[in-house]
Protein backbone atom coordinates (compact mmCIF):
# COMPACT_ATOMS: atom_id res chain seq x y z
CA UNK A 1 0.00 0.00 0.00
CA UNK A 2 3.08 2.42 0.82
CA UNK A 3 4.64 1.94 -2.24
CA UNK A 4 1.42 2.28 -4.24
CA UNK A 5 1.33 5.81 -2.89
CA UNK A 6 4.69 6.95 -3.27
CA UNK A 7 4.09 6.14 -6.71
CA UNK A 8 1.17 8.14 -7.04
CA UNK A 9 2.84 10.88 -5.67
CA UNK A 10 6.01 10.70 -7.14
CA UNK A 11 4.37 10.25 -10.85
CA UNK A 12 1.96 12.84 -10.22
CA UNK A 13 -1.34 10.93 -10.75
CA UNK A 14 -2.05 12.52 -7.33
CA UNK A 15 -1.09 15.64 -5.56
CA UNK A 16 -2.20 14.50 -1.82
CA UNK A 17 -3.39 11.40 -0.21
CA UNK A 18 -5.52 11.43 2.62
CA UNK A 19 -4.66 8.63 4.76
CA UNK A 20 -3.90 7.61 8.31
CA UNK A 21 -1.02 7.73 10.48
CA UNK A 22 -0.10 7.46 14.56
CA UNK A 23 0.34 10.27 16.32
CA UNK A 24 1.29 8.93 19.97
CA UNK A 25 -0.70 5.78 19.05
CA UNK A 26 -3.76 7.00 17.96
CA UNK A 27 -4.86 7.09 13.96
CA UNK A 28 -4.89 9.95 12.84
CA UNK A 29 -5.67 11.07 9.34
CA UNK A 30 -2.80 12.65 7.75
CA UNK A 31 -2.60 14.59 4.46
CA UNK A 32 0.83 13.08 2.60
CA UNK A 33 2.15 14.97 -0.27
CA UNK A 34 5.18 14.69 -2.78
CA UNK A 35 7.21 17.62 -0.59
CA UNK A 36 7.07 15.51 2.47
CA UNK A 37 7.60 11.75 0.53
CA UNK A 38 9.37 10.27 3.33
CA UNK A 39 6.23 10.61 5.82
CA UNK A 40 4.80 7.87 3.57
CA UNK A 41 6.55 5.25 5.35
CA UNK A 42 4.02 5.87 8.28
CA UNK A 43 0.90 5.47 6.54
CA UNK A 44 -1.25 2.57 8.68
CA UNK A 45 -4.26 1.25 8.22
CA UNK A 46 -6.84 2.35 11.15
CA UNK A 47 -9.70 0.77 13.33
CA UNK A 48 -10.90 3.85 14.18
CA UNK A 49 -13.49 6.08 10.80
CA UNK A 50 -12.66 9.47 9.88
CA UNK A 51 -14.59 10.99 6.92
CA UNK A 52 -12.24 11.76 4.85
CA UNK A 53 -13.97 12.31 1.81
CA UNK A 54 -16.05 15.18 3.86
CA UNK A 55 -11.82 16.46 4.06
CA UNK A 56 -11.05 15.91 0.39
CA UNK A 57 -14.49 18.04 -0.62
CA UNK A 58 -13.56 20.86 1.63
CA UNK A 59 -9.57 20.72 -0.13
CA UNK A 60 -11.65 20.59 -3.63
CA UNK A 61 -14.10 23.66 -2.66
CA UNK A 62 -10.08 25.48 -1.76
CA UNK A 63 -8.82 24.47 -4.96
CA UNK A 64 -11.02 22.49 -7.40
CA UNK A 65 -7.68 21.67 -9.56
CA UNK A 66 -5.91 19.47 -6.95
CA UNK A 67 -5.90 16.03 -7.31
CA UNK A 68 -6.58 14.13 -4.34
CA UNK A 69 -5.93 9.92 -3.47
CA UNK A 70 -8.07 8.80 -0.51
CA UNK A 71 -7.50 5.41 1.72
CA UNK A 72 -11.11 4.18 0.96
CA UNK A 73 -13.27 1.62 2.75
CA UNK A 74 -16.49 0.77 1.11
CA UNK A 75 -18.75 3.10 2.65
CA UNK A 76 -15.93 5.97 1.59
CA UNK A 77 -16.23 4.69 -1.64
CA UNK A 78 -19.95 5.04 -1.77
CA UNK A 79 -20.23 8.42 -0.38
CA UNK A 80 -17.72 9.77 -3.18
CA UNK A 81 -20.23 8.40 -5.59
CA UNK A 82 -22.78 10.52 -4.13
CA UNK A 83 -20.94 13.40 -3.61
CA UNK A 84 -20.11 12.84 -7.29
CA UNK A 85 -24.03 12.40 -8.10
CA UNK A 86 -24.72 15.55 -6.68
CA UNK A 87 -22.18 17.86 -8.32
CA UNK A 88 -20.18 18.40 -4.67
CA UNK A 89 -16.97 16.84 -6.26
CA UNK A 90 -15.46 15.89 -9.59
CA UNK A 91 -15.04 12.31 -9.80
CA UNK A 92 -11.79 12.77 -11.94
CA UNK A 93 -10.19 14.81 -9.05
CA UNK A 94 -10.35 11.40 -6.91
CA UNK A 95 -8.12 8.46 -6.89
CA UNK A 96 -9.18 6.06 -4.49
CA UNK A 97 -6.81 3.22 -2.96
CA UNK A 98 -9.28 0.68 -1.68
CA UNK A 99 -8.42 -0.83 2.41
CA UNK A 100 -9.97 -4.21 3.51
CA UNK A 101 -12.76 -2.74 5.79
CA UNK A 102 -15.84 -5.18 5.21
CA UNK A 103 -15.02 -9.15 6.85
CA UNK A 104 -14.65 -12.09 4.87
CA UNK A 105 -12.99 -15.46 5.01
CA UNK A 106 -11.24 -14.57 1.98
CA UNK A 107 -9.15 -11.17 3.25
CA UNK A 108 -6.37 -11.46 6.48
CA UNK A 109 -8.09 -8.79 8.10
CA UNK A 110 -11.17 -6.52 8.15
CA UNK A 111 -10.01 -2.62 9.53
CA UNK A 112 -13.64 -1.43 11.05
CA UNK A 113 -14.83 0.07 14.00
CA UNK A 114 -17.86 -1.27 13.38
CA UNK A 115 -17.17 -4.61 13.53
CA UNK A 116 -17.24 -3.96 17.45
CA UNK A 117 -20.14 -5.38 19.38
CA UNK A 118 -22.15 -2.64 20.79
CA UNK A 119 -22.48 -1.97 24.31
CA UNK A 120 -26.25 -2.02 25.40
CA UNK A 121 -27.38 -2.11 29.28
CA UNK A 122 -30.68 -3.03 30.66
CA UNK A 123 -32.39 0.48 30.64
CA UNK A 124 -31.37 0.09 26.59
CA UNK A 125 -32.62 -3.02 26.67
CA UNK A 126 -35.92 -2.44 27.92
CA UNK A 127 -36.61 1.45 26.71
CA UNK A 128 -34.71 1.37 23.44
CA UNK A 129 -34.91 0.31 19.91
CA UNK A 130 -32.79 -2.98 19.26
CA UNK A 131 -28.89 -2.53 19.02
CA UNK A 132 -28.59 -5.18 15.72
CA UNK A 133 -29.08 -2.15 13.41
CA UNK A 134 -31.30 -4.20 11.32
CA UNK A 135 -34.81 -2.61 10.66
CA UNK A 136 -36.33 -6.12 10.01
CA UNK A 137 -35.51 -7.04 14.10
CA UNK A 138 -38.04 -4.12 15.21
CA UNK A 139 -40.63 -4.99 12.91
CA UNK A 140 -41.28 -7.82 15.92
CA UNK A 141 -42.37 -5.40 18.31
CA UNK A 142 -45.62 -4.13 17.78
CA UNK A 143 -46.45 -0.37 16.26
CA UNK A 144 -47.33 1.53 19.84
CA UNK A 145 -44.17 -0.19 20.98
CA UNK A 146 -41.94 0.47 18.44
CA UNK A 147 -42.97 4.42 18.50
CA UNK A 148 -42.80 4.08 22.23
CA UNK A 149 -38.81 3.13 22.17
CA UNK A 150 -38.57 5.72 19.11
CA UNK A 151 -39.76 8.17 21.36
CA UNK A 152 -37.14 6.80 24.39
CA UNK A 153 -34.45 7.16 21.48
CA UNK A 154 -35.07 10.99 20.59
CA UNK A 155 -35.64 12.22 23.61
CA UNK A 156 -31.93 12.04 24.98
CA UNK A 157 -30.49 13.47 22.30
CA UNK A 158 -28.62 16.82 22.92
CA UNK A 159 -28.61 18.57 19.80
CA UNK A 160 -24.67 18.53 19.14
CA UNK A 161 -25.58 18.17 15.53
CA UNK A 162 -22.77 15.26 15.52
CA UNK A 163 -25.15 13.12 13.36
CA UNK A 164 -24.71 16.21 11.06
CA UNK A 165 -21.33 17.97 11.28
CA UNK A 166 -19.92 13.88 10.94
CA UNK A 167 -21.78 12.88 7.75
CA UNK A 168 -20.04 12.42 4.70
CA UNK A 169 -23.12 13.54 2.51
CA UNK A 170 -24.46 16.09 4.45
CA UNK A 171 -23.03 18.97 2.28
CA UNK A 172 -26.24 21.88 2.16
CA UNK A 173 -25.03 25.57 2.69
CA UNK A 174 -28.30 26.08 4.48
CA UNK A 175 -29.32 23.50 7.42
CA UNK A 176 -33.05 22.79 8.00
CA UNK A 177 -32.12 21.74 10.86
CA UNK A 178 -30.34 25.29 12.08
CA UNK A 179 -33.49 27.13 9.75
CA UNK A 180 -35.56 29.35 12.62
CA UNK A 181 -39.28 28.04 10.83
CA UNK A 182 -38.16 24.29 11.37
CA UNK A 183 -36.37 24.19 14.60
CA UNK A 184 -36.46 26.22 17.76
CA UNK A 185 -33.35 27.42 19.13
CA UNK A 186 -31.88 26.60 22.41
CA UNK A 187 -34.34 24.02 23.08
CA UNK A 188 -32.82 20.90 24.48
CA UNK A 189 -34.20 18.19 23.15
CA UNK A 190 -34.99 19.59 19.85
CA UNK A 191 -38.65 18.93 19.05
CA UNK A 192 -39.85 15.14 19.72
CA UNK A 193 -39.51 13.30 16.67
CA UNK A 194 -39.17 16.17 14.28
CA UNK A 195 -36.01 17.12 14.41
CA UNK A 196 -35.01 12.80 13.77
CA UNK A 197 -37.58 13.18 11.15
CA UNK A 198 -36.37 16.25 9.08
CA UNK A 199 -33.02 14.59 9.29
CA UNK A 200 -33.89 11.15 8.49
CA UNK A 201 -36.16 12.70 4.91
CA UNK A 202 -32.73 14.40 4.11
CA UNK A 203 -30.94 11.47 4.13
CA UNK A 204 -33.52 8.76 2.06
CA UNK A 205 -31.76 8.27 -1.04
CA UNK A 206 -29.07 9.80 0.38
CA UNK A 207 -27.00 8.22 3.36
CA UNK A 208 -24.64 5.79 2.72
CA UNK A 209 -25.20 3.47 5.46
CA UNK A 210 -21.76 4.33 6.98
CA UNK A 211 -22.93 4.35 10.84
CA UNK A 212 -20.49 7.29 11.44
CA UNK A 213 -23.74 9.17 12.62
CA UNK A 214 -24.08 6.51 15.11
CA UNK A 215 -20.54 6.43 16.61
CA UNK A 216 -20.59 9.95 16.94
CA UNK A 217 -23.86 10.43 18.57
CA UNK A 218 -23.18 10.91 22.52
CA UNK A 219 -25.97 9.62 24.04
CA UNK A 220 -26.52 6.54 21.48
CA UNK A 221 -29.14 7.13 19.25
CA UNK A 222 -29.59 4.15 16.26
CA UNK A 223 -29.58 6.57 13.69
CA UNK A 224 -28.04 3.91 11.46
CA UNK A 225 -31.17 2.17 12.11
CA UNK A 226 -33.67 4.89 11.08
CA UNK A 227 -32.09 5.90 7.94
CA UNK A 228 -31.72 2.24 6.97
CA UNK A 229 -35.29 2.15 6.80
CA UNK A 230 -36.02 5.37 5.21
CA UNK A 231 -33.23 4.02 2.40
CA UNK A 232 -35.07 0.66 2.34
CA UNK A 233 -38.04 1.98 1.40
CA UNK A 234 -36.52 4.48 -1.53
CA UNK A 235 -34.86 0.99 -2.63
CA UNK A 236 -38.51 -0.85 -2.81
CA UNK A 237 -40.55 2.24 -4.05
CA UNK A 238 -38.09 3.66 -6.86
CA UNK A 239 -35.60 0.19 -6.91
CA UNK A 240 -32.68 3.12 -6.30
CA UNK A 241 -29.54 2.11 -4.73
CA UNK A 242 -27.46 4.68 -2.65
CA UNK A 243 -23.93 4.86 -3.82
CA UNK A 244 -24.28 2.28 -6.65
CA UNK A 245 -25.16 4.65 -9.75
CA UNK A 246 -23.64 7.94 -10.80
CA UNK A 247 -27.87 9.33 -10.84
CA UNK A 248 -28.97 11.09 -8.27
CA UNK A 249 -31.40 10.01 -5.79
CA UNK A 250 -35.28 10.02 -7.46
CA UNK A 251 -35.86 12.52 -4.41
CA UNK A 252 -34.14 14.93 -6.31
CA UNK A 253 -37.37 16.74 -7.32
CA UNK A 254 -36.21 19.87 -6.03
CA UNK A 255 -33.62 20.46 -8.36
CA UNK A 256 -32.33 24.28 -7.67
CA UNK A 257 -34.99 25.06 -6.13
CA UNK A 258 -35.14 25.36 -2.31
CA UNK A 259 -38.36 26.46 -0.74
CA UNK A 260 -36.37 27.35 2.32
CA UNK A 261 -34.93 30.60 1.08
CA UNK A 262 -38.97 31.92 1.06
CA UNK A 263 -38.87 32.93 4.20
CA UNK A 264 -36.01 35.71 3.28
CA UNK A 265 -38.67 37.50 0.94
CA UNK A 266 -40.74 38.03 4.48
CA UNK A 267 -37.78 40.15 5.80
CA UNK B 1 -2.17 23.21 -1.14
CA UNK B 2 -1.47 22.46 2.36
CA UNK B 3 -3.79 20.41 4.44
CA UNK B 4 -3.02 19.35 8.00
CA UNK B 5 -5.30 17.56 10.59
CA UNK B 6 -4.10 18.39 14.11
CA UNK B 7 -4.67 17.04 17.67
CA UNK B 8 -5.83 19.31 20.08
CA UNK B 9 -7.57 19.32 23.22
CA UNK B 10 -11.21 20.83 23.30
CA UNK B 11 -10.88 24.37 25.01
CA UNK B 12 -14.45 24.87 26.12
CA UNK B 13 -14.57 23.00 29.41
CA UNK B 14 -12.62 21.08 31.87
CA UNK B 15 -13.92 17.38 30.42
CA UNK B 16 -10.85 17.57 28.33
CA UNK B 17 -12.09 16.23 25.09
CA UNK B 18 -9.91 15.35 22.05
CA UNK B 19 -10.69 17.09 19.19
CA UNK B 20 -8.98 17.23 15.24
CA UNK B 21 -8.53 20.27 13.71
CA UNK B 22 -8.71 20.28 9.84
CA UNK B 23 -6.27 23.27 8.74
CA UNK B 24 -6.27 23.71 4.88
CA UNK B 25 -4.06 26.85 3.49
CA UNK B 26 -3.43 28.29 7.15
CA UNK B 27 -7.31 28.35 8.12
CA UNK B 28 -8.85 26.12 10.29
CA UNK B 29 -12.17 24.70 8.32
CA UNK B 30 -13.60 22.04 10.82
CA UNK B 31 -13.73 20.12 14.24
CA UNK B 32 -13.86 16.55 14.30
CA UNK B 33 -13.76 14.05 17.77
CA UNK B 34 -10.56 12.06 18.27
CA UNK B 35 -12.30 8.29 17.75
CA UNK B 36 -10.08 6.56 20.08
CA UNK B 37 -9.57 9.61 22.63
CA UNK B 38 -10.01 7.73 26.14
CA UNK B 39 -12.17 10.97 27.21
CA UNK B 40 -14.45 11.36 24.67
CA UNK B 41 -14.35 8.14 22.90
CA UNK B 42 -15.47 10.47 19.05
CA UNK B 43 -18.39 12.14 20.46
CA UNK B 44 -18.71 15.57 21.31
CA UNK B 45 -21.22 18.52 22.42
CA UNK B 46 -22.56 21.49 19.93
CA UNK B 47 -19.41 23.87 21.46
CA UNK B 48 -16.98 21.30 20.98
CA UNK B 49 -18.10 20.80 17.11
CA UNK B 50 -17.97 24.32 16.53
CA UNK B 51 -14.68 25.09 17.74
CA UNK B 52 -13.03 26.30 14.40
CA UNK B 53 -15.74 28.91 14.35
CA UNK B 54 -14.80 31.08 17.14
CA UNK B 55 -11.14 31.60 15.52
CA UNK B 56 -12.37 33.31 12.79
CA UNK B 57 -15.39 34.98 14.11
CA UNK B 58 -15.45 38.79 13.86
CA UNK B 59 -17.00 38.50 17.37
CA UNK B 60 -13.88 37.36 19.21
CA UNK B 61 -12.19 39.52 20.92
CA UNK B 62 -8.55 40.41 20.23
CA UNK B 63 -7.15 42.36 22.24
CA UNK B 64 -8.02 44.35 26.18
CA UNK B 65 -10.63 47.03 25.72
CA UNK B 66 -12.17 49.44 28.59
CA UNK B 67 -15.33 50.79 28.72
CA UNK B 68 -14.75 54.69 28.91
CA UNK B 69 -17.89 56.63 28.25
CA UNK B 70 -19.95 53.60 27.34
CA UNK B 71 -17.50 53.33 24.77
CA UNK B 72 -15.21 49.97 24.33
CA UNK B 73 -11.98 51.07 23.85
CA UNK B 74 -8.81 48.90 22.95
CA UNK B 75 -6.00 49.75 25.52
CA UNK B 76 -2.48 48.08 26.15
CA UNK B 77 -2.30 44.77 28.70
CA UNK B 78 -0.76 47.09 31.27
CA UNK B 79 -3.18 49.90 31.49
CA UNK B 80 -6.14 47.04 31.24
CA UNK B 81 -4.99 45.13 35.06
CA UNK B 82 -3.73 48.49 36.13
CA UNK B 83 -7.65 49.33 35.42
CA UNK B 84 -8.99 45.85 36.99
CA UNK B 85 -6.25 46.47 40.18
CA UNK B 86 -7.23 50.06 40.85
CA UNK B 87 -11.02 49.75 40.54
CA UNK B 88 -10.94 46.01 42.81
CA UNK B 89 -9.04 48.09 45.86
CA UNK B 90 -11.62 50.87 45.15
CA UNK B 91 -14.12 48.06 45.62
CA UNK B 92 -12.81 46.17 48.66
CA UNK B 93 -11.86 49.45 50.48
CA UNK B 94 -15.49 50.69 50.21
CA UNK B 95 -17.44 47.76 50.93
CA UNK B 96 -14.82 45.53 52.45
CA UNK B 97 -13.39 42.07 51.11
CA UNK B 98 -16.62 39.92 51.04
CA UNK B 99 -17.69 42.09 48.51
CA UNK B 100 -15.71 40.00 46.24
CA UNK B 101 -15.66 36.90 44.74
CA UNK B 102 -13.47 35.09 42.94
CA UNK B 103 -14.68 32.61 39.93
CA UNK B 104 -11.98 30.23 39.00
CA UNK B 105 -11.75 27.92 36.06
CA UNK B 106 -11.92 24.73 34.56
CA UNK B 107 -9.90 25.38 31.56
CA UNK B 108 -6.70 26.68 33.45
CA UNK B 109 -4.34 24.39 35.49
CA UNK B 110 -4.23 23.15 38.73
CA UNK B 111 -1.35 25.32 39.52
CA UNK B 112 -3.37 28.28 38.06
CA UNK B 113 -6.13 27.51 40.42
CA UNK B 114 -4.35 27.36 43.30
CA UNK B 115 -3.04 30.99 42.42
CA UNK B 116 -6.32 32.46 42.26
CA UNK B 117 -7.73 31.66 45.28
CA UNK B 118 -3.78 32.52 47.22
CA UNK B 119 -4.89 35.97 45.56
CA UNK B 120 -8.42 35.73 46.52
CA UNK B 121 -7.51 34.55 50.32
CA UNK B 122 -4.19 36.69 50.97
CA UNK B 123 -4.42 39.43 49.07
CA UNK B 124 -7.97 40.09 48.41
CA UNK B 125 -8.99 38.52 51.80
CA UNK B 126 -12.04 36.33 50.96
CA UNK B 127 -12.87 33.17 51.04
CA UNK B 128 -15.68 33.72 47.97
CA UNK B 129 -13.62 31.38 46.04
CA UNK B 130 -16.24 28.93 43.24
CA UNK B 131 -15.08 27.24 39.99
CA UNK B 132 -17.12 27.60 36.95
CA UNK B 133 -17.85 24.12 37.19
CA UNK B 134 -20.48 24.31 39.97
CA UNK B 135 -22.03 27.65 37.76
Amino acid sequence: MKDIVRTWLESGRIDLFLGYRLVDGHPIPHCFSKERLEEVEQLTESLARYPLEKIAHQMLQKDPAVRIGLMARDCTQRSVRVLAAWNQIDMDRIRVLTMSCCPSDAKDKAFCSYLQEPETGPVRKSNGMPSTGDPDDCRVLPAEERLRRWLYEFQKCIKCYGCRDICPVCFCKDCGLEHEDLMDKGVVPPEVPLFHLIRAVHMAGRCVDCGLCEEACPVGIPLRLLYRKVNGIVTDRFGYRVGQTKDQSPFNVLGEFSPLELSSLDD
Amino acid sequence: MDCRLVPSVCSYCGTGCGVLFSVIDGTLVGTYPIKTHPVNEGSLCIKGWNLHEHITSPKRLRNPMIRRNGQLQPVSWDEAIQEAASRLRTVVEEHGPDSVGVLTSAKITNEENYLAQKLARTVIGTNNVDHCARL
